[in-house]
C-alpha cells in the first residue's frame, strides 16, 4: 500500500507501506525535473560547444576546444536531476540517493541514532529546513538530505516516523538556548 | 476597544549578544519586554564566530545570525544588495509586519531598512550614539543616515539630545522622531547588603578605555585626586589603547596601590565591580544617553560625569555631580561627591532608579511608535523616489538610482523565487509556568496542523 501526495512544484513525497510498518517504512521524495532548467542543461552545452568550434576554425587553438568539452560534460552532470529514496527498516534507517541507474547507500544503526531533529538552516543567501540526526558520541549532525532541500511539509511526516521508530518524542529544532 | 494588535517586529543590527554593549543591552532588552506583551519579535544580526544560523535565546527569542562576515569594528562588509536574498527570505518566512533597525553605524540596519522598505515593510529606526559634523567620516555616515532616513516610517532616539543631533544630521522631520530613553535592569544590579566601609573611598571607574570615553582625562584627574585625598583609592575597569597611558600614569605616580586596573571586566561582573566602590566616575566626551551611570546609580553609587551630550537628562540631580570635560573641573565635581557622600542611601537610590527606569515602560512606549509605524501610508516607488531626490543635487540623484536597482532586483527575486515557495515559519509557543524540564518543550503550531 502506498500513500502518494504531490506537495511542491519540485518535490513528491511516497510513503510506501507494502513490507508492513513493523519490517520497513519507506518513505520516498522525488525531485521532479523543472522543464526550464532541462532546456537550460541541454542548450548550454550546446552554445558552448559552438563556442569553442568558432575559436578552433578561426583561431586554430585545439586547447580551448578541449577545456570547453570538459566543461560541457562537467555542466551537463551537475544539472541533471537526482530523485532521492529513504528506507526505515526497523532496526536502523537506510538513506540512499539514487541517481539514474546510481545508488549510494548509507545504513545507520538505530541505537546509533539518538534524536531525529528538524532545524532551520541559514546561508549568506536563504534558509531552509533539513532534517538530520544526532548521533551518540558524535559532535556533528548528520544530514539525511546532503544534496536537497525538501520543504518542511514533506520532511514533517519522515520526522515523525523516525521519532516514532526511534521511541524519542519529537521536539523541534532541539534549539540551542543561550541567556546572556 | 479593541484587542491591542500584535506586531510581528524584525531588530536588525551588527551589535548583539554575544558582544556586550550598550546598543546590545537595548536590542536584548527591549526584545524581551515585547515578548512578554505578546508580540514576536525576531533579531537578525551576523555571525559571530563559531554563533552562525538560528539561535534561540530566553522567552523565545530567535536569532539570525547570519553568515557574513564583519569586517570592520563588527560592522558587516556593505554590499548594497547582497543582503537582499536573505533579508527578503527572513521577511517572508516570519511574516514580519515591522522592521525595527538600531545604531548609525551598523551597515546591516541600512542595508535591512532599504530593502524592507523596497518590499513594502513598515521601518523604525533608533539611533544611540551622537555624531560630528566636520570630519570627513561623519559627513559620510550623516549621508549614508540622511539616505536611509528619508524614506523611514518614524525614529527613536534615546534622549532629546540626540534627537537634535540626528534630526539636525539627516534632516528628519522632527515630529517623526520619538524620544524613549534606555532603561536599566534593576533586579540585576542592586546595592551591596552591606555598604563599603568609609574609613577608604572607592572611586569606581568602568568604560571602554578609547579616546572618545575621555580615557585621557582620567591620566590627569586620578593623581590629582589621589594627592588631594590621601583616603581616596581608584578601581579602574575596562580595556582599550590607552589602558597604556593609564598603566605609565600610575608607574610615573607610584599609585600602584592606590590604582587597581582590573582590565576587561565581563558584563555578568559589572554588579560585583561597582558594589565595591562608593563613587562612580564617567569622563567621556560624548554620550548620547551612557547606560553606565545608570546601572551605577542603580547600585547605590554616586555618580560624578562630564556634562557632555544626553548625560544631564540621565539622573536627577541629587544623584550626579556633572563637571565639564576638563581634569581641575572634574576634581572639583569629586571633592563636592566626596562632601556629600554621607548623605547619600544606596536602597533609597535603587528603589528611586525602579521608578525612574523600566525596560517594560521602554517596550510599551516603543508598542505606540510601531502603532504610529504601521498606520503610516504604504508610497509607491515613484512618492519614494521624491523623497531621496531631496536628499541633494547629486546624491538625491544616486540615492534614486541606488533604490530604482534595489527594485528591479527585487522583482528579479519574485520571479527566480516566488514568494509562495518560501515557507512560512510556525509560531513558537514556550510553555509558562511549568518546571523547567516541561518549559524546554516548544509547542509548534501551524495554523490548525500541529506538529507535536
Amino acid at each position: 500500500m502506498a500513500e502518494c501526495g504531490i506537495f511542491d512544484k519540485k518535490y513528491s513525497y511516497i510513503h510506501d507501506r507494502k513490507w508492513g510498518s513493523e519490517a520497513a517504512d519507506a518513505h520516498h521524495i522525488i525531485v521532479r525535473k523543472s522543464h526550464a532548467k532541462g532546456f537550460l542543461v541541454y542548450l548550454s552545452p550546446i552554445l558552448l560547444l559552438a563556442s569553442a568550434f568558432h575559436l578552433f576554425l578561426f583561431k586554430d587553438n585545439i586547447t580551448i576546444t578541449f577545456w570547453n568539452s570538459l566543461l560541457i560534460a562537467f555542466l551537463v552532470k551537475l544539472l541533471l536531476q537526482k530523485p532521492v529514496e529513504k528506507v526505515m527498516p526497523a532496526f536502523g534507517v537506510q538513506l540512499e540517493t539514487h541517481r539514474g541507474s546510481k545508488i549510494v547507500r548509507r545504513f545507520v544503526p538505530i541505537d546509533k541514532i539518538l534524536k531525529p531533529v528538524l532545524s532551520e538552516c541559514v546561508t549568506p543567501v536563504t534558509c531552509y529546513w533539513s532534517l538530520s540526526f544526532i548521533i551518540r558520541g558524535e559532535a556533528e549532525l548528520m544530514l539525511v538530505f546532503k544534496e536537497v532541500c525538501p520543504p518542511v511539509k514533506v520532511l514533517v511526516p519522515i520526522w515523525k516516523a523516525l521519532c516514532a521508530a526511534i521511541g524519542s518524542e519529537g521536539i523541534l529544532g532541539t534549539p540551542t538556548a543561550d541567556a546572556p | 476597544m479593541g484587542e491591542p494588535k500584535r506586531h510581528r517586529i524584525l531588530m536588525v543590527s551588527d551589535f548583539f549578544y554575544p558582544n556586550f554593549g550598550g546598543v546590545e543591552n537595548h536590542i536584548y532588552y527591549l526584545s524581551q519586554c515585547l515578548l512578554k506583551l505578546g508580540h514576536k519579535v525576531v533579531v537578525m544580526t551576523h555571525a559571530y564566530g563559531n554563533r552562525s544560523g538560528v539561535r534561540y535565546m530566553t522567552g523565545g527569542l530567535k536569532v539570525y545570525y547570519v553568515p557574513w562576515k564583519p569586517f570592520l569594528m563588527q560592522n558587516t562588509l556593505p554590499t548594497f544588495y547582497g543582503t537582499l536574498p536573505i533579508i527578503r527570505t527572513i521577511l517572508i518566512r516570519e511574516k514580519i509586519s515591522l522592521v525595527h533597525g538600531h545604531q548609525a553605524f551598523s551597515t546591516l540596519c541600512h542595508e535591512a531598512l532599504m530593502h524592507s522598505r523596497t518590499m513594502g515593510c513598515r521601518v523604525v529606526f533608533t539611533d544611540h550614539s551622537l555624531y560630528g559634523f566636520g570630519d570627513v567620516g561623519s559627513i559620510h555616515m550623516n549621508k549614508v543616515l540622511q539616505f536611509t532616513l528619508a524614506d523611514v516610517s518614524q525614529a527613536i532616539c534615546v534622549s532629546h539630545t540626540s534627537k537634535e543631533n540626528t534630526v539636525l544630521r539627516s534632516g528628519l522631520p522632527p515630529e517623526k522622531v520619538f524620544v524613549i530613553s534606555n532603561a536599566v535592569d534593576t533586579a540585576m544590579f542592586k546595592p551591596a547588603l552591606e555598604r563599603p566601609s568609609d574609613n577608604e573611598i572607592v572611586i569606581v571607574v568602568i568604560s571602554r578605555l578609547v579616546y572618545r570615553k575621555g580615557a585621557d582625562l582620567l591620566v590627569e584627574v586620578i593623581p590629582e585626586v589621589c594627592r588631594l585625598y590621601p583616603n581616596v583609592r581608584f578601581i579602574v575597569g575596562g580595556d582599550g589603547p590607552k589602558r597604556v597611558r593609564l598603566e605609565q600614569m600610575r608607574e610615573k605616580h607610584s599609585l600602584q596601590d592606590r590604582v587597581e586596573m582590573l582590565g576587561a571586566v565581563p558584563h555578568a561582573r559589572v554588579r560585583s565591580v561597582l558594589i565595591s566602590g562608593h563613587i562612580f566616575l564617567n569622563s567621556s566626551l560624548t554620550e548620547a544617553f551612557c547606560i553606565a551611570i545608570l546601572e551605577a546609580a542603580s547600585c547605590g553609587l554616586l555618580t560624578v560625569s562630564t556634562r557632555v551630550g544626553g548625560v544631564p537628562e540621565v539622573l536627577p540631580d541629587d544623584m550626579v555631580v556633572l563637571a565639564e570635560p576638563d581634569p581641575s573641573d572634574m576634581v572639583l565635581a569629586i571633592n563636592k561627591a566626596i562632601s556629600i557622600l554621607p548623605t547619600i542611601d544606596p536602597q533609597v537610590m535603587h528603589d528611586r532608579m525602579k521608578k525612574l527606569y523600566n525596560w517594560h515602560d521602554v517596550a510599551k512606549r516603543t508598542e505606540i511608535v510601531y502603532d504610529r509605524a504601521l498606520k503610516c501610508s504604504n508610497q509607491s516607488l515613484l512618492e519614494r523616489l521624491s523623497r531621496y531626490l531631496s536628499c541633494g543635487a547629486w546624491a538625491g540623484k544616486l540615492f534614486c538610482l541606488v533604490v530604482v536597482i534595489d527594485f528591479l532586483l527585487f522583482r528579479l527575486l519574485q520571479l527566480w523565487q516566488p514568494a509562495e515557495d518560501i515557507e512560512v515559519v510556525p509560531d513558537i509557543l514556550l510553555s509558562q509556568g511549568e518546571d523547567k524540564r516541561d518549559a524546554d518543550k516548544l509547542r509548534v503550531f501551524n495554523g490548525d496542523q500541529c506538529l507535536k
